[in-house]
């Protein structure tokens, strides 16, 4: 069966046969409590931070020095997921609620299901590739919304149809709540993360303090995907006076068509700009289901793998206390993203261990597992002192 | 996008030539107040795209000697002059220039520029720091060099205004404290400090509270490392502008991108991701009244008999590598000169104008750098952060100017790649590989041996810049002579170029601190100055080779009255009131800062001066009955 998208006309994927994993989703209802807010919220977080790996590990693949246009699309792109997730957090301090990133339940395996939609898509870590550009683009579809859940006590049956519907629904729950709890945004301010610890992304991170801010957040993120309602561009120029960008899902679009689009065009019209060639060619290619067990114990990939997961719970573990009342450790987090920049090439550079899989060019990958031990042996790590703050620390 | 052809004999209201950093910053706030300028660059533009930007990356990756112009094309119609163009003598002593500078003095101008849009602004290290109070008066203080007719409080404001465009990060509160810096009550930086490099801190807990002797003062110097004030991209401060914070500005040609320095400590030549402030990131928020013309190599200033500037005549081609251009002229009410000092006084002199005083071209300055370096006791992590994060200050002041050159000391970051070639010069070493074809190789050490060497090495490596104070000398300048022309015919900037005792016996103090500091760390000092470097000269019984900054001044010197300098207090020319000369050619003295972030003020300064005799030029005449004195005019009912 194939699965196609009625709006965009996007096609699914057939090559990933194996179960999907599943993100926890709140059931299908308005939060009426502040507790389930923080619920919807947390649910959000995750939402956010699923769609980072897949995308790094397209941007990664890709050969160095080759679709450089590609390259830069992506990056921006993963910026703003990472500017989304830290204005979900914000909005869940802000509600009083306590966002939870170090944890297993928190990062979803991989291949996952695509979070809030009907149809049975994989989001698995392709390397940069029309598969991987397609991932993007069912993640960042524009959606015809469908009617938002009803009201009544127990949730209503029909079951999520889009991400647009979640955050429409957060929305309302936040409007209706806000109007009965005066004093729902009254979380710590210290928590707030702004623009003083987050940068490079398109947008800016901005303290959420109240409804109002709280609805700027969900517009940003909204419209950074998807684009301003019938339009490709995001609100950026609108919303913060920033140079006015094309929207995610049209970015992809750019990359999967290899055409720019041009200042005329519209969603309906797509791409008829300037050529974009891409070399689908110059990526390192990688099994998009490939787990560290797939390594041979002993082997150098299998420990340079799992020294990547290692790195990858330590940045989660930093992230946790940056969205806990630290915001500052979002300065130590960021040169742990470089080494796991690096690390993952180191991974993509070589072939994989399976003379079969090597032999049809198959590359090692960086698989970002996590589970109860990594985060303890990155804990470990982090109260040994690894890193530059241990070292500066010790002058002082 | 308009062509340097398509703008002959249009007219407009301000002709600024020059792409650079004040070229870029005076157009900016003329278009901003609405009048129509055009900026004549004699360079290309294609730094100004993202595109021109990885190439030039490229072409840094791939060069083997990293030099400041290193990332940038070569261009015959506008040709830069490099670093590498000074070589030893053939003889072993001195020096000879090949290249686009001639020079014939006793010591070789060891600085380069760069023609091309953004001009010189593309490579500087980024450091901001300000002129001291007392530095534009050494002439009545110190008895050397020349005053300014304007001191630190007229540019007060103009430092706040181009730390605003620059986008500044320091810390106002050390600055007022250890360097003794006033600033507006309230006052912040539009971004934290850079945070000062692991191996600033180690110095401060081993330097800090301990003092060095000067040999000429018999004074003791206490030691204090600063961090210095950078145009670089850091934490905003929320505090800026009344509370309203400061957003970092992107790349220019990217969104959102460079909004902190990472620390690739390759500041100079070029910043990887563009969190160095460049004149380009001005130049995208330029409004449409200015047009931007690359590739028009200005090649005289026109003036009409009655000594009034009415534009300028210029060459425009379209390959860089094609020698070959076309003549026009345009026109302005006022023209803008400012193509870098020497550039500058080169265009002055060819036109024959602006030089009643005999002063273009003369007091020719720069920060004349020595270098020390040496191996420290421990690893002290090298190569991350800015070229340098900060400096000991307090050689830059006090009655020690009388007696000879002040400097500062600025701590290098980047290991001893100034110094000597690092990292490539210790892996040649490690490799065996000798400093001439002629010698046979030694031997080698390779794998882990290799790395664990080179590690050891490299990590522990210090250098100190030690950047002093040059005065005004009339006998350093800029000639032009009609035998010596580049490929379009204009002549080529001939240099006469010496140090004064003052600036050696400066050398020679500085020399001895070095000793005592390298003493004070433990550290291995491994400072040579051979005898048959381009720049070797002995002084007292010693001998020194020194590096330019890049920080050429002076050639269009600032003073009160026009029999003894070029420019009044505006930069205007005494001797054609719609010409204007911005630059650091202007400066009269240059004290031990870093010059951008000053002559960034002055060109604000000007654009203010500018901006009213626009509106002079454009108010009309209304006539009105002459009143007669005495007598009340009736009012309307």
């Amino acid at each position: 069966m194939t699965t196609r998208d009625l709006l965009t006309g996007l096609t699914g994927f057939t090559d990933i046969e194996a179960p999907l994993a599943e993100l926890e989703q709140p059931p299908f209802e308005i939060p009426r409590t502040v507790p389930k807010l923080r619920h919807f919220l947390q649910a959000a977080l995750a939402l956010e931070f699923l769609t980072i790996p897949p995308y790094l590990t397209a941007m990664y693949t890709i050969r160095p020095e080759a679709n450089r246009e590609a390259w830069y699309a992506l990056r921006a792109v993963v910026m703003e997921e990472m500017l989304h997730m830290t204005l979900v957090a914000n909005m869940l301090n802000a509600v009083g609620g306590k966002p939870v990133v170090a944890d297993p339940e928190f990062v979803t395996d991989y291949p996952a299901k695509l979070p809030y939609a009907r149809e049975r898509v994989p989001i698995a870590l392709r390397n940069f590739g029309r598969e991987a550009v397609k991932t993007g683009l069912w993640i960042e579809r524009p959606e015809r919304m469908e009617d938002l859940p009803g009201t009544g006590e127990e949730p209503d049956p029909r079951g999520w149809t889009s991400i647009g519907q979640f955050y429409a629904t957060i929305r309302e729950g936040l409007v209706r709540l806000a109007e009965r709890h005066p004093d729902l945004f009254s979380g710590d301010l210290a928590h707030q993360i702004g623009p003083e610890d987050f940068y490079n992304s398109g947008g800016m991170a901005f303290p959420v303090t109240d409804l109002a801010s709280a609805l700027k957040a969900i517009e940003v993120i909204a419209e950074q995907g998807e684009g301003v309602p019938g339009s490709i561009y995001n609100p950026d120029e609108r919303l913060f006076g920033q140079a006015r960008e094309v929207a995610h899902y049209f970015r992809f679009m750019e990359i999967y068509e290899e055409r720019r689009y041009g200042p005329l065009d519209t969603p309906a019209s797509g791409p008829t700009g300037p050529a974009m060639p891409v070399d689908w060619a110059a990526a390192y290619r990688i099994d998009p289901e490939a787990k560290v067990s797939d390594y041979p114990k002993g082997s150098q990939v299998r420990a340079a793998a799992e020294q990547f997961n290692l790195v990858y719970a330590r940045l989660l573990l930093l992230l946790d206390r940056s969205f806990n009342g630290e915001p500052k450790q979002l300065q130590a987090a960021v040169p742990v993203m470089l080494e796991l920049r690096d690390l993952a090439w180191q991974l993509y550079a070589n072939p994989h261990p399976d003379p079969a899989k090597a032999a049809r060019g198959v590359h090692a990958s960086a698989t970002f597992e996590i589970t109860r031990a990594e985060l303890t042996a990155a804990a470990a790590e982090l109260d040994a002192g690894v890193g530059a703050a241990a070292l500066l620390a010790a002058l002082s | 996008m308009t062509r340097a052809r398509e703008v002959d004999g249009h007219r407009y209201d301000v002709i600024v030539v020059g792409a650079g950093m004040a070229g870029t910053l005076v157009a900016k706030r003329l278009g901003d107040q609405g009048w129509r300028v055009l900026v004549l660059e004699a360079g290309t533009k294609t730094l100004n795209t993202w595109p021109g930007h990885l190439d030039a990356m490229n072409t840094f990756y791939s060069s083997l000697i990293k030099v400041p112009n290193a990332p940038y094309r070569a261009n015959t119609a506008a040709p830069s002059p490099s670093v590498l163009d000074t070589l030893p003598a053939k003889d072993g002593h001195g020096y000879r220039s090949v290249g686009y500078l001639v020079q014939d003095g006793p010591l070789p101008y060891g600085t380069d520029y760069l023609r091309a849009d953004g001009g010189t602004g593309m490579h500087w290290l980024g450091l901001t720091p300000r002129m001291l109070p007392q530095d534009f008066k050494v002439r009545t203080e110190f008895g050397y060099g020349r005053d300014w007719p304007i001191g630190y409080d007229d540019l007060q404001h103009y430092y706040c205004e181009a730390e605003r465009e620059i986008g500044v990060a320091g810390d106002t509160a050390e600055q007022a404290e250890a360097i003794g810096l006033p600033f507006p009550e309230g006052y912040v930086f539009p971004m934290h400090e850079i945070p000062s490099s692991y191996l600033d801190r180690v110095l401060a807990r081993e330097l800090d509270g301990k003092s060095v002797l000067d040999r000429y003062t018999q004074q003791q110097v206490e030691l204090q490392v600063v961090n210095t004030p950078h145009g670089r991209n850091s934490t905003p401060n929320q505090a800026y502008d009344g509370g309203r914070g400061f957003r970092p500005e992107s790349a220019a040609g990217l969104p959102n991108y460079g909004e902190r320095c990472v620390g690739n400590s390759s500041c100079t030549p070029i910043c990887p991701v563009q969190a160095k402030y460049n004149p380009l990131k001005t130049q995208e928020r330029w409004n449409r009244k200015v047009t931007l013309v690359d590739r028009a190599v200005v090649s005289r200033v026109l003036v009409a008999d009655n000594g009034r500037i009415t534009g300028v005549e210029y060459q425009a081609y379209d390959d860089p590598g094609t020698p070959v251009a076309t003549t026009h002229t345009v026109e302005a009410d006022i023209v803008v000169v400012a193509a870098h000092a020497i550039e500058t006084a080169r265009l002055l002199l060819a036109s024959e104008v602006a030089n009643s005083s005999d002063q273009v071209g003369r007091n020719l300055m720069d920060h004349p750098v020595m270098l020390t370096w040496g191996l420290m006791p421990g690893q002290i992590g090298p190569f991350r952060g800015p070229g340098s994060t900060s400096g000991f200050e307090k050689f830059r002041m006090g009655d020690s100017r009388k007696k000879h050159a002040p400097w500062r000391l600025v701590i290098a970051n980047w290991g001893w790649t100034w110094a000597a070639g690092s990292p490539g010069s210790d892996v040649a070493d490690l490799l065996g590989i000798p400093d001439s074809p002629f010698k046979p190789r030694g031997k080698a050490v390779y794998g882990n041996q290799l790395r664990e060497r080179l590690g050891d090495r490299i990590g522990r490596q210090v250098a100190f810049q030690f950047e002093l104070e040059q005065d005004a000398q009339p006998g350093n300048r800029v000639t032009i002579d009609p035998r010596y022309r580049d490929a379009l015919g204009n002549c080529r900037p001939i240099l006469n170029y010496d140090l004064s005792d003052h600036v050696k016996k400066g050398m020679r103090a500085a020399l001895d601190v070095s000793h005592q500091i390298f003493q004070l760390l433990g550290a291995d000092e491994r400072t040579a100055y051979p005898s048959d470097a381009p720049s070797y000269f002995q002084y007292d019984g010693a001998g020194y080779t020194f590096q330019g900054a890049g920080h050429g001044c002076g050639t269009h010197v600032m003073g009160d009255h026009r029999h003894n300098s070029v420019v009044d207090q505006w930069q205007r020319s005494w001797d054609h009131a719609n010409l204007y000369l911005v630059g650091c050619g202007s400066m009269p003295s240059i004290g031990t800062s870093n010059p951008s972030l000053t002559m960034a003020a002055l060109a604000l300064r000007s654009v203010e001066k500018i901006h009213h005799d626009l509106m002079d030029l454009h108010r009309p005449l209304v006539l009105r009955p002459t009143p007669v004195p005495g007598y009340a005019q009736p009012r309307e009912a």
